[in-house]
Order: C-alpha cells, then structure tokens, then sequence
C-alpha cells in the first residue's frame, strides 16, 4: 500500500513545475560545464552564487507581489535610489545604523505603493510604474548625477567574511529563502496571500486580513530591493545613480520562470530561486563563452521564452493523457 | 432535429460521458436529467460545439453534425443557455446579448439592436431592471443569467439548450421564462431543458432523457408517463424518501435567546431598511425575488458590504460594520450565493479552502490548523468528504461537494449564526438532501441558521419561519406552515406590483367604504397581505403582512364561510370575499370588502368580477399577445 503512494508522491512532485525547472538548471549546467571547462569550477561556481544574491533577494519581493496578483515595476530603481542614500548615510552614521535606515527608506516607498494599490485601488503595474520613474530621477537628483565612492572599508565585511568557507552574502540569500518558503507555506500571512491572489473575495469573506496583506509584498519588495543594494554596496565599494537599472524585468523574468502566474495565486519561492539560478548561470556562461554582450540580451530572451513553451507544451500533453 | 448517438468524451482519463445518447425534436422539450456529475453540462456542451466528443456521432436535421467551433454551430442553428455564464464583464448588457452577432458578417446597427434588445428583455418581464447599457461585471448572478438567456432568444436557434437556467431566478422569472420556452416550442423549435428542479421538468418538459454516470439511463421518455419518483431511481440508482424532513413545531422557538438581530439596516441602494431575529436553533428563511436585496443585506450583516445604517447584534453585542473578521469572532458564518467567485479559492487545495475561515478567525502567527484538526476529521467523516483527496484541488469536484466543504468551513469554526446564501444552487436532488438534513441537524445542535434562497419551495420545506424582503424593505415575517409558493411569491412581489394592488384595494374603499383587504386564509387563520381603510373609525385592526386567528379578527363568520354574497357577523358587520386566482389556475388567496354594520351593500355579483380582475395585469396580457 504504500509503495504505490510513495510513487505517487514522487510522480506528483516530478510534474510540478519548481522541479522542472530544477531539471531545466541542472540540464543547462551540465551543458555549460561541457561547453566551458571554466564553468564548473570552484571558483566559478561561487561567482555564480554571488552574482545570483543580489537578484536573489530583490526576487523574494517580487514572488510574494506577484502572488497576490500585482507586479512591482519599480524595484530596480528603488534599488538605485536606495543604494545613493546608503552612500549618503554612511558618512554620517556607524554601518549598521545606515544599512537599517536604507532598508527602511526602501519599505517607506514599498508602503506608499502599497497603500495605493490596496486602499485606493490604483493599478500596480501603473503605479510601481510610476514609483519606477520617481525613483530613478530622485537617484539622480539626491546624488549629483554622480557616482558616489569612499565608502567605508568595513562595509566590505557583509560580503567577505566566511563562515565554514561561505560567503555571509550566501548564507543570508539561502536563509532569507528558507525563511520566505516556511512563511508562505505555514504561516496564516504566507497563506493569506496566496488567497489573495487567487480569490480576494473568499480571502475577504473567511475574515482574512486581505488589506494588510495586499499592502505588505510591496513593503518588502522595497525593503528587499534596498537590502540587495547594500550587498551590491559592498562589493562595488560605490553608490551609481543608474544601479539596479533593469533589476525589476530580471526579477520579474525569474519569478514567472520559476512558475508562477502573473494573474496572482500560483507560485513557490522555491521556483523562484530555480529562476534565478538558470537567469545567472545562463549570464555567466555566455560571458564564459565569449558571446557580445549585445548579443546576450537576444540569447536570454530567447532561452526564456523556449523554457516557458517546452512548460506549456509538457502539460498539455501531460493533461490531455 | 438533433440525435447525438454513443456520445463519449474522455477528461484527462475519467469518462465524462460514456455512450450517451439524446434525441431532440421539433415541437418539443426534451429534458435532460441526472444527479451532479453525470455528465448533463457536458453532453449540452458537445451538442452546442463548445466541446468536441472523443467518439460518437451527432445527426442534425438528418446530416452527420460536424462542429470544430462554437461559432459553426451558431452558423447551424445551435445555441446553448450556460450555466457557467460566459459573459464578457466589462462589456455592457446590450453587447453582451449580442455578442454572437459579432462573429457574423455583415453591419451592425445598434439602434436596431437596441429595440430588439429591449423587445427580449420586455418577454422576459425585465425591460425596467435590466439596464441595457449596465456592464455585466455590476449585475447580480440573477441578472447574468437573464443576460444569458437573453443572449441565447437574441440568436433565433433552431435548437436551444438551457442548461440550468432557472438557478437563479425566482417562480415569477421562471414563469416567464416558461411561457417564452412554450412558445418557441409552438413555432417548431427544438429545446432542452438541463434542471435538477424536478417540479420545472414536469410543468415544462413533453419527454425526459436521464443521465447516470455518462451513460444514458432513460431516452426520450414522454414526462407525462412519469412520476418524481420515477425519475429520481433512475437519476441515483435508488430510491429517495421526502427530500425535506418537516421541521419541528415552532411553539418552542419563543423562549429560545435571540441568537441574531438585525435593527433597521441599510445599504444603499439595494437595501433600504432590513429588521429581523433569529433565535438559536431555528431555522430562518430570507425570501424575495431576486434583486430585492436578500443577499446584499446578509453582506452587509457580515460586513461584506458599506451599511449606512442600523445594527446587528449578536448575542445581544453589537457588532461593527465593515468588518468580516469582527463578524466571524463575533460568531457569524455566511456562506455567499456564489461559490466560485466569494468561497472557493481556487489555487488552495480542499484541505485549506475548509480551513480558510479558520485561518481568518485564528489570532496567532501559524496558519491555525492544528487547534481544529480534531474537527476537522470529525467533519469529514460526517458529511462524506473525501478524507484521502484533502490535497486535491477542489474545482474538481461536483457543485454539491463544493457546496458541503464551504458549509464545512464554517462549522469548523463552531458559529453562533450561520447564514446561507443559496445553499443549494447547482446542487444535484441526492446532495441536497444531505444539506437539508445538516441545517437541521446545525439547528438542533443550537445554531442559529439563515437561510437565504430563491427556490420557495425549498425554503417553505427548511425553514420554520420566513421573512420576506422586497426592494430593500423587510415587509412581512410569518410560520412557514401559513405560506405556500404562491403566497409567497405574491408577498415578495415587487413594489410596483404591490402598489397596484393596494392602490387597487384604495379604490375599492374609494367607492365602497369599509376596509378592503388581501390575504390568504389557511384553515382557522387569515394572512394579511395588504390593506385599505377608509377612515380610522372604520379600521379592522388588520395590518398587512401578520397573522391572525379568524375568530380573533372582526369578521370569523365570513373567513369560515367565505361567501358567496355578503356574509353578516353577529354584529352587523358585512363582509364580501372573492376567490383570486391567476391564468395558470395558482391560488392567489382572497379579496375582501368588509363594510361596518348599517352600511349599504353593494350588488355582490359585479363587485366580485371587479375583484377578480386584479391580477389580469397589463403584463400578462402583453405576454399573451
């Protein structure tokens, strides 16, 4: 009896998408490491890790946005504005009093999103379009249209201390999924705003906050899109008004790779980060192979585009059976 | 016209349908029946082009029936009445009845639209409620379905199938509906009719085919040869006993605590002005036709929906408005009218859309499961869920099995009031059976239950005692056991219609004197529907919308009596009593001019045809024409 159930479980978990997409990264990996006898070395293989934090984190934001049926457009420049105040602040205030208030600056633009997405009933994707192009010129505006460096050399500290030979900037990307996952799975607000995205007025008629958590995604995607900068901080050692250009279609690239639906509801962080691996690893082998960089922007786009529809193919075939 | 022979279609391993055969025909209504999942909606679904079969043939009008499209089959003369609505929310309800007419070749005017729009909806009696340039997204389900049927007269089929189309109306919609069907049967069309109401397949149908499990049971057999009994053995396999069991003698409800109370509510504009209480274990129902504001104000109640005023209490605390959460801590339950759009969340699984209202109430950090896990089996176990699919998605169950985890979800979490907004909508005759019998058993255990319905002989069967709710207004409270449909379809009358009648009645005091009156009498006691006096000295003390013990009214004799002629009390009071009944030959309770002791009378004979003519309404007779 319960081996058949086990198989089941097996065959169920084999035809979620996380776990294709989980195949899709090991293939492509595999390809890689073939193709590139730089691909699959130690080194290299921590350089994909640290180049997938920053995307990473600003793509926890975006999965818990994208679930309730938003989008947040504006992530890429509330990282730039985020990563110019960082600078500011840290010639005035000790590194960890800087980094909160950053964080923190990051979550005030998220909840003023959020309050006119959930409480005036503004359309997210104009909006955080609208945050979007606020962001990027008060970059510039607050910074000179300059770049701003000196920062100080402890900063450097969140990204290269060690622990058992990881990098921190690593660990905390692996915790903050971990983290996300056991909220969203078996928290009454991860739960939440998985109802929300799927059917707002049942969520609503079963008494569940939908209000509070249709504003929060927005807060932490700001809040997140602020704490990626501070890694990116630390490694540059210098603030660019045009930082985080482009951050937001990336993340938003990794999410729907990663499974979830834009129309809200369906998803899993553990997707997400599936999206992100292959989105980095597929920058980080081209660059390997030498492809132009003119050229990479045609390749992603299309590998993007090829892994959805071998998706869409799988099941309908699965279906129709 | 149509045969369809060895229908089968094939969902993702699981036979929808398993050699099904129909047959429609010109002149006739063929109703097509069987429990939730047997595949009705399916097989209306391939006749109509929307599915294709996986085998078998269909033969339209003698050729083999090749349909790749909807639209092919619109082009043959095919249209389907959905029960799912499909239609476009955002477009207006103009557009939307004519939404096929997009596909077809040719200019479109809208003037002429316009008038043919208004000339459907006027057959259907809903030329004043049905805005045509109202977006469909603002309508009532109610309203959709009309949209629907509207749409599907608009295209002037051959073949039409109404798949359920009477879900959501109330006994004078359906009535008109009824008539439209009759007529399009008389000019040669071919119809079937998709209804788990039994009552509705026998006042319409000439010839029933039944489903079971996919596979056809009975074909093309003439309804009148058949007994209710009859067809639920072939629908289920067995034998049903008296769908409803009679609730228990209301006597002992009055010292019952009041569980919920409802002060002068108001939610504009669909709800004007809303009182009632239920006490714990009783079971109350909200009538009215749909569109009188029943379901907007159990939203309001729960706090769904802005009210502008008045209060609910329950348990005698007051609870805030706008707020669900408070509601359902407070001990409210409602489970909403529709169950795709307000209960179900799709992308949960079974298991958590059952503890959906759980997770709302539960104050902590987790998702609160644990603490009901006990009940949760308990649930389970009792209403016959599926406890080894907990993890499957609910949308893949029958309409009654959705139905029961909704109902779950809120027993779960052990209410005080529990309201229920069409409980049984979509819901096959065997599952409804079993929701019955929950209510009752819910009552029992001292819930207060509200039950909200359009089905009045659902509602006449459930609950013990019936508001009435018309545009907004709360107007009558009474037993269940003093009402019947027709009574009740008559008190839930809209406005208009109850204006006329008591402008009617005025003008019989206008002429007469006395007080005249309309209601229903039920062995030794009189229902007060409306009432006109002509002066206060000449009051009866009758009021509209309350009982009254004939031998504690005025006028015992004539009540007893009931005429002909005038009937004189001991006290010299004349009283003259009219039976009403409508073309349909439906009782419609009893006229009655009651004249103080000395009055003159007036000729019997003439009064009472003046009487008698207060329902031929001009509407009627339009419908006739």
């Amino acid at each position: 009896m319960s081996t058949p159930n086990r198989s089941l479980a097996i065959r169920k978990l084999a035809n979620t998408l996380e776990f294709r997409m989980l195949g899709l990264a090991v293939v492509l990996a595999i390809i890689l490491s073939f193709i590139s006898p730089h691909f699959f070395t130690e080194r290299n293989v921590f350089n994909i890790l640290d180049q997938s934090v920053v995307l990473g984190i600003v793509a926890v934001g975006m999965t818990l946005v994208i679930l309730t049926g938003g989008i947040d457009l504006s992530v890429g420049s509330v990282a730039g504005l985020t990563g110019i105040i960082l600078a500011l602040l840290l010639k005035e205030f000790p590194i960890p009093v800087a980094i909160v208030l950053a964080i923190a600056c990051g979550g005030l633009i998220g909840l003023f999103s959020g309050v006119l997405i959930a409480v005036f009933g503004l359309a997210p994707f104009v909006v955080t379009l609208g945050v979007m192009a606020m962001g990027r010129s008060l970059a510039y505006i607050v910074s000179g249209q300059r770049s701003i460096s000196g920062l100080p050399m402890g900063l450097q500290d969140i990204v290269y201390t060690t622990v058992l030979g990881i990098p921190t900037n690593v660990i905390f990307l692996i915790g903050l999924y971990i983290a996300t996952w056991a909220w969203l799975t078996y928290s009454k607000g991860g739960r939440t705003i998985y109802a929300v995205g799927s059917n707002i007025e049942a969520a609503r008629a079963a008494g569940l906050n939908t209000r509070f958590y249709s504003i929060f995604p927005y807060v932490a995607s700001g809040a997140l899109a602020a704490t990626a900068m501070t890694f990116s901080l630390a490694q540059i050692m210098s603030a660019d008004p045009i930082g985080g250009n482009q951050l937001e279609l990336d993340a938003i690239a990794a999410v729907v790779i990663g499974g979830a639906s834009l129309y809200g509801g369906r998803g899993s962080i553990f997707g997400t980060l599936m999206g992100v691996l292959i989105m980095v690893m597929l920058r980080n082998g081209l660059n390997l192979l030498g492809v132009s960089p003119f050229w990479q922007g045609t390749a992603i786009g299309a590998i993007i585009i090829l892994a959805l529809l071998a998706e869409r193919l799988i099941t309908w075939r699965s279906r129709r059976v | 016209m149509l045969v369809a022979r060895g229908v089968t279609r094939v969902f993702g391993g699981a036979h929808a349908l398993k050699d099904a055969t129909m047959t429609l025909r010109r002149h006739e209504i063929c109703g097509l029946l069987g429990a939730n999942g047997a595949g009705k909606s399916t097989l209306s679904r391939i006749i109509c082009g929307h599915l294709p079969p996986t085998s078998g043939e269909i033969l339209y009008k003698n050729a083999p029936l090749v349909v790749g499209s909807a639209r092919d089959a619109l082009r043959s003369g095919i249209a389907l009445v959905a029960q799912e609505t499909s239609l476009a929310p955002d477009m207006s309800v103009l557009e939307n009845i004519f939404l096929p007419s997009y596909a077809m070749p040719g200019r479109l005017s809208f003037a002429q639209l316009r008038q043919k729009a208004q000339a459907i909806l006027s057959e259907l009696g809903h030329d004043h409620v049905l805005p045509l340039d109202m977006e469909v997204r603002r309508l009532s389900a109610a309203q959709r379905q009309l949209v629907e049927i509207a749409k599907a007269l608009a295209l002037n089929a051959d073949l039409v199938i109404f798949d359920e189309p009477t879900a959501s109306l109330s006994p004078t919609e359906v009535d008109a509906l009824f008539d439209i069907m009759a007529r399009l049967r008389d000019s040669g069309k071919a119809l079937g009719f998709v209804s788990h109401r039994l009552e509705e397949v026998f006042a319409i149908t000439d010839r029933v085919t039944i489903l079971r499990e996919g596979r056809t049971v009975a074909e093309g057999v003439p309804t009148a040869g058949l007994t209710q009994a009859d067809i639920i053995r072939h629908m289920v396999g067995r034998d049903i006993g008296n769908v409803y069991r009679k609730a228990p003698a209301a006597s002992a409800a009055g010292e019952r605590p009041v569980a919920l109370e409802v002060r002068g509510l108001s939610a504009p504009p669909a709800v004007r002005d809303v009182s009632f209480a239920v006490r714990k274990g009783e079971i109350l129902g909200l009538g009215g036709l749909v569109g009188a504001g029943r379901s907007e104000s159990a939203e309001a109640i729960f706090g769904l929906r802005h009210r502008s005023a008045g209060k609910v209490l329950v348990g005698g605390r007051e609870i805030p408005p706008n707020s669900p959460i408070a509601a359902i801590r407070a001990g409210l339950g409602m489970v909403a009218e529709d169950r795709r759009a307000q209960n179900i969340v799709p992308d949960m699984n079974v298991g958590e859309n059952l503890f959906l209202a759980q997770m709302g109430r539960h104050k902590g950090f987790g998702r609160g499961h644990a603490a009901r896990r006990k009940q949760a089996r308990e649930l389970i176990e009792r209403l016959g869920l599926p406890a080894d699919r907990m993890d499957a998605n609910l949308l893949h169950f029958s309409g009654g099995m959705q139905q029961k985890v909704i109902i779950a979800r809120w027993l779960l979490i052990e209410p005080e009031v529990l309201i229920l907004d069409e409980p049984t909508k979509g819901v096959d005759i065997g599952t409804r059976q079993t929701i019955y019998e929950l209510l009752r058993e819910v009552a029992e255990r001292g819930i207060a239950v509200v039950v909200i319905s359009s089905d009045f002989e659902e509602l006449l069967g459930v609950c013990e005692r019936i508001v009435v709710v018309s545009d907004g207004y709360t107007i009558a409270e009474l037993p269940a056991s003093t009402l019947s449909e027709e009574s009740l379809t008559l008190l839930a009358a809209p406005r208009s219609s109850a204006e006329r009648n008591a402008a009617f009645l005025r003008d019989l005091v206008a002429s007469h004197g006395g007080t005249a009156f309309w209601g229903l009498i039920d062995d030794d006691r009189f229902v007060c529907l409306s009432v006109a006096e002509a002066g206060a000295k000449e009051a009866m003390g009758l009021a509209a919308g309350h009982v009254y013990l004939a031998r504690e009214t005025a006028i015992p004799v004539a009540l007893e009596r009931r005429g002909p002629g005038f009937v004189t009390e001991a006290d010299g009071r004349s009283t003259l009593l009219t039976r009403l009944s409508n073309r349909r030959g439906h009782d419609l309770g009893w006229i009655g001019l009651s004249l103080p002791p000395g009055s003159r009378l007036p000729d019997p004979g003439s009064l009472s045809a003046r009487m008698a003519g207060l329902f031929e309404t001009p509407q009627d007779a339009e419908i006739d024409a």
